[in-house]
């Protein structure tokens, strides 16, 4: 197995406060993992410091065995991190196949001067990104909303075309911020199918946040739980539920026995 | 006679000017009010390159070169302004390069060598009706083949959600600094052909309320539509001349009536005339498809 993203005990303190604490995650290619924990438990400012929007305050972030602290989010993208945001954050004036074509674009080889005057290196290369947004667009059932709008695309299919979207950055592994929010049990449920089929297709390791238990539980393997920053536990989705301090931190503790 | 080819030459040099501006604040969202600058840095430094240098060169070899000159004066004056300023956003973006703008016009007033307050006088009148529409129909090229291309949509990206642009490996301050620059150098080159078209510039030519104008005439064609930009353009150009000619109690009401009109525009359709769309032809259709 290969390690595809590992954080070396990475804090993140805003003035006195600290928001993450020594988090170490280690996620091998084929993954699906998730970070669990109460609001505030730091979760998001976590995927910040993966990402590159924080630059963390202690610790390193390793990528394929590369350190990426400090390192721009746009060229983080470039080395393989995608991720979707907990909003969605499309492009919503684009069609949907600009929005998969703008991720590509990290990927297109043409210089600005060959654009302007639309050489046959830029034909070639814009064909190409096409063929690929289509296929990609294929693969996510969405080919014939290809020329519609994102804002006009119901909700569900629009967390789906971010998802899409991420893809399209051909990364190694994609983070979701809480994939769920938002959605009725129903579409929950295909986002679980989606999420395990996108993970077993693409060969690609996924890290996740979530509210939604169910989901959580139904789809990880492997789970962190995070409360005031602290890693309190991590295993196996059973190993979690029935952890004496995850069940704290989420239901508050039994200590009525003692008085 | 004069007077309206005067016009139909300011025309279409607003038109430049508009489509730069479009560029930055339509295409990238990027709000910027120093237009005026770039358009005064442009006209001075063609001005003075066809003035100073005084090549031994036809007329029409010297006006291209001026253009060429004012075109990358004018984009590395965006250069160098657009990278302290494009870390702003929005309004402080606006207040900012407005300052700058202010600045630049200010700078030349000060230069005695090229007139200072009294202005730049005895340009050589080497623009016409054929070389100002020329940089028209190729900024309308230009832009059309930007949109249409990677680069075009990673701008496009910056002004949908800059956010989300940058998780999707768009290096957003790059093309942001891009837009910039071609839209400064935009206004450089209808710099160049203001100054040969009037034949005197002063810094008063160039003040705050040119960039407003050239704001007013894309909000009112649409933001991010290059038609918007053309219609946008000649509207407000022609409109104030129009009216200015429509007997002398219109002519003194004429800056109210061109207030209240913009007012009714706007309220009639608050996107501008064009919205996002742009004006196709059935031939550029059938190729998109």
């Amino acid at each position: 197995m290969t390690t595809v993203l590992k954080t070396e005990a990475i804090s993140m303190q805003f003035g006195g406060l600290t928001a993450v604490d020594s988090l170490s995650l280690d996620i091998q290619k084929n993954d699906l993992v998730g970070i669990i924990g109460p609001n505030g438990a730091g979760k998001t400012t976590a995927f910040n410091m993966i990402t590159g929007h924080y630059l963390p305050t202690k610790g390193n972030v390793l990528l394929n065995g590369e350190t990426i602290n400090g390192v721009r989010p746009a060229v983080i993208t470039q080395k393989g991190i995608a991720r979707t945001f907990q909003n969605i954050r499309l492009f919503k004036d684009l069609s949907v196949l600009d929005n998969i074509r703008i991720a590509a674009h990290s990927r297109c080889e043409y210089s600005f001067i060959d654009n302007i005057f639309r050489t046959k290196k830029f034909k070639d290369s814009e064909k190409e990104i096409e063929k690929e947004a289509i296929k990609l667009l294929s693969i996510f059932k969405m080919q014939d909303y290809r020329e519609h709008l994102a804002k006009n695309l119901p909700y569900g299919m629009q967390r789906r075309l971010e998802i899409a979207r991420a893809m399209a950055t051909k990364p190694s592994l994609l983070l979701l911020d809480e994939p769920a929010a938002g959605m009725n049990p129903i579409e929950t449920i295909e986002l679980t199918k989606l999420i395990r089929w996108i993970r077993d297709e693409f060969k690609l390791a996924i890290l996740l946040i979530e509210h939604d238990m169910r989901l959580v539980m139904d789809v990880c393997e492997k789970i962190y739980v995070l409360d005031y920053g602290k890693t309190i536990a991590s295993g196996t989705p059973s190993e979690i539920q029935n952890n004496p301090k995850v069940i704290e931190a989420y239901l508050g503790s039994e200590g009525v026995d003692n008085e | 006679m004069d007077y309206f080819l005067y016009l139909t030459q300011m025309c279409g040099i607003f038109m430049i000017l508009a489509m730069g501006l479009n560029l930055i604040n339509g295409l990238c969202g990027q709000f910027s009010l120093g237009h005026a600058g770039f358009w005064a840095v442009g006209a001075y430094t063609g001005a003075a390159f066809s003035v100073f240098l005084d090549l031994p060169l036809p007329g029409f070899a010297v006006l291209l070169l001026a253009c060429i000159v004012g075109f990358i004066a004018s984009a590395i004056a965006g250069l160098i302004i657009g990278i302290p300023c494009l870390r702003l956003r929005g309004d402080y973006l606006a207040i900012a390069t407005l300052g700058f703008g202010e600045i630049i016009r200010i700078v030349f007033m000060n230069m005695d060598s090229v007139g200072g307050p009294r202005g730049f006088t005895d340009i050589p009148k080497l623009a016409n009706l054929f070389w100002v529409y020329l940089f028209v129909v190729l900024s309308i090229i230009f832009c059309i083949n930007l949109i249409r291309g990677g680069y075009g949509r990673a701008i496009i990206s910056i002004r949908e959600d800059e956010i989300a642009a940058e998780s999707m490996g768009i290096q957003t301050f790059k093309y942001k600094t891009l837009a910039f620059c071609i839209g400064a150098g935009m206004a450089g080159l209808a710099g160049v052909l203001f100054a040969h078209t009037t034949q005197f510039i002063s810094p008063n030519n160039f003040t705050f309320m040119w960039s407003v104008i050239i704001l007013l005439m894309i909000i009112l064609g649409g933001l991010g539509s290059i038609s918007g930009a053309i219609v946008g353009a000649v509207i407000l150009t022609l409109l104030p001349e129009i009216l200015r000619l429509l007997g002398p109690t219109i002519s003194e009401w004429r800056m109210v009536i061109y207030s209240v009109l913009l007012i009714v525009l706007m309220l009639a359709k608050p996107t501008g005339i064009f919205g996002k769309q742009e004006l196709s032809l059935p031939f550029f259709k059938k190729e998109k498809a």
